[in-house]
């Protein structure tokens, strides 16, 4: 049986919602009451069909295939199942999931994983701001869950961030971590300014010596960290591509903060670690 | 049924339901997780006056433990899930994380778990940190040394305590040298450990006593010392020695494959060395559902 694909005809004009293709809500469908599924854009409704050449029948696994334009909500609430994406997704990816995974060869726009509070997202390009970060008006950020960006983040990765791995491979912008209030960061390449700004709880991990570090983080200096050691080989079980580093200390520079709030957070310089 | 020349009783060793729980303990070297998986083990031989049965099962290579160290694996038995778990807690609050540079983590998974790391966690104080890896909570609790870091809970399942095999020697040396050999083959069988200091029991018991307050007494049946004094003695002349092995397993196959290989390393050395009998400890059935006979343990 092939999966269920949709592959994009055009691109949308207006910014449209794509929250109901998700594997439990089209689990029991035909293909024609798909193609009738009616998708919101901003001042309309349009049928899937209309948007999308619709084909295969296993729901478990959705498609979404020549993905582009302002796409947005791919996976809203998702609890089981795998979304498949190829181009790019758009804002509000996998917000709210709960379980199942979101595969995207490609990129995606902003609040990529908001409130995400399980499953897996696996992004093979770059990211908008605010990945995994609070809506607005949100308490938390992501709430558990997997994510790996093998691109680039922006602005404000995982802000507010309760619980959860964020993975980024590249490069993180401005605010990473930003009010963290636990979960765990990984940034392999660099980030911008503010690390870590007031974050009450939680880990950030970097590779590369951070030319600034807020005033609001103190040295615990150069420390062997071994639940690192566990970290990375949990994480290299995942498959060969998570298997970051050849070599691995387990040195590292601690700077505990931010001590404007709470203080119990983490910044980890990684040393002697070789990609 | 006589293996090399030693005679093989047609008995059986009776064995008992117990609840047990495999922890993996590692530390920057493998002689560092030795010194906490001895400390951990220690006064753990019976749970007649120890409240558990605990022992090193074998040696972990890098690859086989959670954070890549060198680690020992343990396996520590108990009569009760209530039990055990409050035995973990106490000794590896006490033996494992007093440890320099340890780290512990669950050997077992199961629906059923005990605490591990959760409570000991408040010895941070309030600067203990969880993880979640994998959907695995982990505790990394600051220490003097680093960081503590050891797993929330371990799982428990259940097993059989009190597998056993008796060996009739000429003299103690005689024994203690084929039980040696014994050992040494146990310790290959994963899931098969023996509690009792070195593998071999010196003072094997019975149940009850003629006094009310004991739980277990001599098992005068087979103390050479009492042969022509007491009427159920089960040693011939020749036999000047005594000695027990004692397995708990976490199944009945991994008791069974432990006493194969025991009994024959025993018989390895034969009546030439001073080995004479192997015999095996029951209580006519009445200790425990789990019986290993001999002789078909020998087939």
């Amino acid at each position: 049986m092939t999966d269920l694909t949709f592959s994009m005809k055009q691109r949308p004009e207006t910014e449209i919602d794509l929250s109901p293709l998700i594997p439990e809500k089209l689990d029991g469908m035909n293909l024609d009451r798909i193609r009738r599924i009616r998708l919101r854009t901003r001042h309309k409704t349009v049928a899937a069909g209309d948007l999308f050449e619709i084909s295969g029948r296993d729901k478990t696994t959705v498609r979404f295939r020549r993905c582009k334009g302002p796409v947005s909500n791919i996976g809203l609430g998702m609890q089981s199942g795998i979304i498949d994406i190829t181009g790019h997704a758009g804002d509000y990816l996998g917000r709210g999931m709960r379980g199942g995974k979101i595969k995207l060869t490609g990129t995606a726009g902003d609040w990529v994983a908001s409130g995400m509070a399980g499953g897996r997202i696996d992004i093979s390009g770059d990211v908008g701001n605010f990945l995994g970060a609070a809506g607005p008006e949100e308490r938390f950020g992501m709430l558990n869950g997997l994510i790996t960006v093998w691109g680039s983040a922006g602005d404000r990765a995982g802000d507010r961030m309760r619980r959860g791995q964020i993975l980024i491979y590249k490069d993180a912008g401005d605010f990473t971590g930003s009010r963290m209030v636990a979960g765990t960061i990984l940034v392999l390449g660099k980030t911008g300014m503010h690390t870590g700004y007031r974050m009450k709880r939680g880990t950030i991990i970097l590779r590369t010596g951070q030319p600034y570090i807020s005033p609001g983080f103190r040295s615990c200096g150069l420390l062997k960290m071994e639940f690192l050691r566990l970290l990375f080989r949990q994480s290299a079980k995942m498959g060969r591509r998570f298997a970051f580093f050849k070599e691995f200390g387990p040195e590292v520079y601690r700077y505990a903060g931010d001590l404007s709030c709470e203080g119990k957070g983490e910044i980890f310089i990684l040393q002697n670690a070789r990609l | 049924m006589k293996i090399n020349g030693v005679l093989i009783d047609d008995t059986f060793a009776e064995a008992f339901p117990m609840k047990a729980t495999r922890i993996i303990i590692t530390a920057m070297t493998l002689k560092w997780a030795y010194r906490a998986a001895n400390s951990l083990t220690g006064f753990a031989s019976s749970v007649i006056a120890c409240g558990c049965e605990a022992a090193i099962e074998r040696d972990l290579k890098p690859e086989e433990t959670p954070d890549g160290r060198p680690g020992i694996a343990v396996i520590i038995f108990a009569m009760s899930r209530a039990q055990l778990q409050e035995q973990v807690e106490k000794r590896v609050g006490q033996s494992v994380m007093t440890t320099a540079t340890s780290a512990c983590f669950a050997g077992t998974y199961s629906d059923t778990h005990i605490p591990l790391g959760k409570g000991l966690r408040y010895f941070g104080d309030g600067y203990q940190i969880s993880k979640v890896f994998n959907g695995i909570r982990y505790w990394r609790v600051p220490v003097m040394h680093g960081e503590f870091l050891c797993e929330e809970t371990t799982g428990v399942v259940p097993a059989i305590g009190g597998g056993n095999f008796i060996v009739m020697a000429k003299t103690s040396r005689h024994g203690l040298a084929a039980c040696e050999q014994a050992i040494k083959a146990i310790d290959k069988v994963h899931g098969a450990v023996t509690t009792f200091p070195g593998g071999v029991v010196g003072s094997g018991s019975k149940v009850g006593s003629k006094y009310s307050f004991l739980m277990a007494s001599t098992n005068e049946a087979f103390c050479p010392t009492l042969k022509g004094q007491v009427k159920n003695s089960k040693l011939t002349d020749e036999v000047g020695s005594v000695l027990e092995i004692v397995i708990d397993g976490l199944s009945e196959a991994a008791i069974k494959e432990a006493m194969h290989v025991g009994i024959s390393a025993v018989c390895k050395t034969g009546p030439k060395k001073g080995i004479y009998r192997i015999s095996a400890g029951n209580y006519g059935g009445k200790l425990g559902p789990h019986h290993f006979h001999l002789r078909e343990i020998m087939k």
